[in-house]
């Protein structure tokens, strides 16, 4: 070794160059470090944003999360009302959890330090015993970063200017790589169940698809649903309102899903096969049901499953009540609806045809004879527009318009049609005189975003270039000299908000405006008829304004008659409600007759 | 680009630009420590940034991203490769750079890849570990953490977030069905 190791002795000397800089080490606990924008610190969790989907908690590895009830969080549809609590002993803050939040409640928060003696204080609920860490957010659950799939696989259709030519299905129906794609984005919370009226196993059937296994899908389905492929053409899908996704992106195409499930049994024997349904000994009870729509059909079905003696009595030449004469064909295939009656009548539903109860065979008769009694008899009068002329030639209802169409028969509507209402029968009537080659206008009181129909319905209608002209209050129906519909006057309306309530439709004091047309279909809601029933019944049976008043079990004031379906049923009657009621009609008769 | 037109040059490989820093390669394992000497000594990526792993379970394959850098250039490449997932094997390059060797260690600990002639203590981060390398995709870590830790006392009243709907809706979840209920 050299005396004049200069290396050794210049070497500290290059420490020199860190004078002036800026020291890594921190004054603590007067200073705070400066730490990562995205640092991975204790959650926090906003616990009104949060839906208690519980996704968290499914995909922590260790175990750290556990779903709670909290006393300030009472839980609806579309939230369970738990909120994830954590265990700090096990969470390794990996942040998988925020990853996968979908309503983006669950974020990360730059504090890390707590200190105490007390082992369970590191069971913390985020958000309930830190709100003030809404304020360190830094590790956030950003869709751009989210490992959830917020688009859904896009259902292909017909183009508009080709299905205005007929009755083809506007939906074609997702595709097995589609299916399986889609399927693959449900995160199985089951909070979507709550809000269907039957209560499918959504999370089950989609997560049979997503694994490839259609025909476990199509079991699950239809172990309480008797008409699932029409639900997965038609369905109302109020599941999908409810759906966790649909909170930041889009809701998973249940329906859809269900379609495509149930499509891959492509007959009655198929669907037999398939589900091989439990089937009870047949035993002495006889149940008569009045109406084979799907109230009717689906109490029919399931208790037929369960070895009762069905027999369905329907006025019309085909079964489906509704879902067959009121729903175009474009929408719902007459061949769908006949395979799913198709598979019922194998399970031993008898259904007697062009049978109209109070004419063709007495309602005492059927009641008399039967054990129960289960009317699923649909709303089958149109509600009247109630303005001046409207009994001039030319002036429909949604029910008969429609029932002729579907019938097969060609209604005389002419070449340019006014439709009145907002609801999806006016928007089915509207896109069905489409169809009949008419140039369409469609009234309605309220603005287009106050539309009941299904969005989906009414860009279909746009699409195929019906007028829809909101806030129209028809007025008058104008008539030629032979009596026969040539216009009809309508008041333009400013919408009105009092109270709080939605905006109210006031008519414009001279605003008449005459639109001309050879057609005006009134889609403004429809009524019971209850001549069915004799005066004894009638008189006895309790109502509640102009519907059949049931209870819990669907069974009316009367003994032994239950009751389901659009006739008993307030505010936004659909299809699955009435499958709920006589799904739910179905167990009450049971625990009646066999006491199970 | 220069380097882009040499490595196609030379390793007849694509290299595609991902953005103003960084340059994308995706090669054969038998190149790959070719290319890396090639990026080091012609090229001036003088830096083994970051070596990581990802376990393609349904290709049967695993991928090694290896990052370098130029310090010079700011410039960084990551070079992608596949191994096949049943017989992982990838070759030992701690003789380019002397930290990859920890990142083999690791990768030969927590995914099963061997790397011959690595010179290591087989033991690394994992004690004693005789089930399979943890971070497979098939390794059950859930399973894992509930059969090795113990569970902290007041966390009985934990709930399920589907049984709970299940008691507001009275829906009846038939047997057959319940193996696709979440877990």
């Amino acid at each position: 070794m050299s005396i004049l190791n200069l290396k050794g002795i210049l070497t500290p000397l290059t420490a020199l160059k860190q004078m002036g800089k800026e020291p890594h080490t921190i004054n603590f606990p007067d200073e705070q470090k400066n730490i990562s924008k995205i640092y991975r610190g204790f959650h926090h969790n906003d616990l009104d944003l949060c839906i208690g989907c519980g996704n968290c908690e499914t995909i922590c590895m260790n175990d750290a999360i556990d779903m709670i009830s909290l006393a300030e969080i009472a839980g609806e549809p579309g939230d369970s009302g738990l909120r994830p609590r954590i265990d700090y002993g096990r969470c390794c803050y990996c942040a998988l959890c925020v990853d996968v939040c979908p309503s983006g409640s669950l974020n990360m928060t730059s504090e890390f330090m707590k200190v105490t003696p007390d082992p369970y204080d590191f069971l913390m609920t985020p958000g309930k015993d830190n709100p003030e860490a809404v304020d360190k957010l830094s590790f956030t659950a950003d869709m751009d970063t989210s490992l959830n799939l917020f688009d859904r696989v896009p259902m292909r259709e017909l183009d508009p200017e080709e299905r205005v030519k007929s009755f083809a299905e506007v939906f074609l129906g997702y595709n097995e790589e589609e299916a399986r794609i889609e399927a693959n984005r449900c995160i199985s919370c089951g909070l979507c169940t709550e809000n269907c009226p039957v209560h499918m196993h959504i999370p089950e059937y989609i997560n049979a698809i997503a694994n490839a296994d259609d025909e476990a899908a199509i079991k699950i389905i239809y172990d309480n649903n008797d008409l699932p492929e029409m639900c997965g053409k038609v369905c109302t899908r109020r599941c999908e309102d409810v759906c966790a996704l649909q909170v930041r992106g889009e809701a998973v195409a249940i329906r859809w899903l269900k379609g495509y499930a149930t499509t891959r049994a492509e007959n009655a024997e198929m669907i037999a096969e398939i589900v091989k349904p439990e089937v009870r000994e047949p035993n002495q009870y006889k149940v008569g049901i009045i109406g084979a729509g799907p109230a009717g059909l689906t109490a029919g079905y399931y208790l037929a499953l369960k070895g009762y003696d069905i027999t369905i009595y329907e006025a019309q030449k085909d079964p489906g009540g509704m879902i067959m004469y009121g729903i175009p064909k474009y929408r719902l295939p007459y061949d769908s609806i006949q395979k799913q009656v198709d598979y019922m009548k194998k399970m031993g539903v008898k259904i007697h045809f062009n049978t109209k109860v109070g004419k063709d065979i007495s309602f005492n008769e059927i009641y008399d004879n039967s054990d129960a009694v289960f009317m699923g008899i649909g709303l089958q009068d149109a509600w009247s527009l109630g303005i001046q002329d409207e009994d001039a030639e030319g002036v429909w209802s949604a029910v008969e318009f429609l029932g002729k169409a579907n019938a097969g028969e060609t209604p005389d509507i002419g070449k340019r049609v006014v439709v009145v209402g907002g609801g999806d029968v006016s928007i089915d009537c509207s896109r069905v005189s489409k169809r009949f080659g008419a140039d369409v206008f469609q009234s309605y009181r309220r603005r287009i975003q106050d539309m009941p129909a299904d969005p989906e319905e009414i860009e279909g209608a746009e699409q195929e270039h019906i007028h829809i002209m909101p806030q129209t209050i028809p007025t008058r129906v104008i008539k030629d000299e032979k009596g026969h519909v040539k216009g009809m006057e309508y008041l333009k309306a400013e919408m009105v908000s009092e109270g709080g309530g939605r905006p109210r439709p006031v008519a414009i004091e001279g605003s008449e405006t005459i639109i001309e047309c050879d057609a005006i279909i009134a889609a403004i809601g429809q009524k019971a008829n209850y001549e069915l029933l004799p005066k004894e019944i009638a008189d006895k049976l309790e109502m509640v304004k102009d519907k059949i008043k049931v209870n819990e079990d669907r069974l009316t004031s009367i003994p032994k008659l239950f009751a389901g379906g659009d006739a008993v049923k307030f505010g936004n009657s659909d299809a699955i409600s009435a499958i709920a009621d006589g799904y739910a009609a179905t167990k009450a008769i049971d625990k009646m007759l066999m006491g199970k | 680009m220069d380097l882009i037109h040499n490595l196609k040059e030379v390793f007849e490989i694509d290299a595609k630009i991902k953005n103003d820093f960084q340059i994308e390669v995706e090669a054969k394992k038998e190149l790959v420590s070719s290319i890396l000497l090639y990026l080091k000594n012609q090229h001036g990526f003088i830096h083994l940034d970051h070596m990581s792993c990802v376990d393609w379970i349904e290709d049967e394959v695993f991928e090694l991203v290896y990052i370098v850098w130029n310090p010079n250039t700011k410039k960084t490449v990551l070079l992608h490769t596949k191994i096949d997932r049943n017989k992982p094997e990838m070759e030992n390059i701690d003789t380019i750079w002397d930290q990859a060797n920890t990142y083999e260690r690791e990768f030969r600990e927590m995914y099963g890849i061997e790397f011959p002639g690595l010179v290591a203590e087989r033991e690394f981060i994992l004690e004693g570990w005789t089930e399979m390398p943890p971070m497979r995709r098939d390794f059950d870590t859930k399973k894992y953490a509930e059969e090795t830790y113990a569970t902290r006392p007041g966390r009985e009243n934990a709930e399920d977030v589907r049984e709970k709907i299940i008691k507001r809706t009275g829906e009846e979840i038939p047997d057959f069905a319940k193996k696709y209920s979440r877990d």
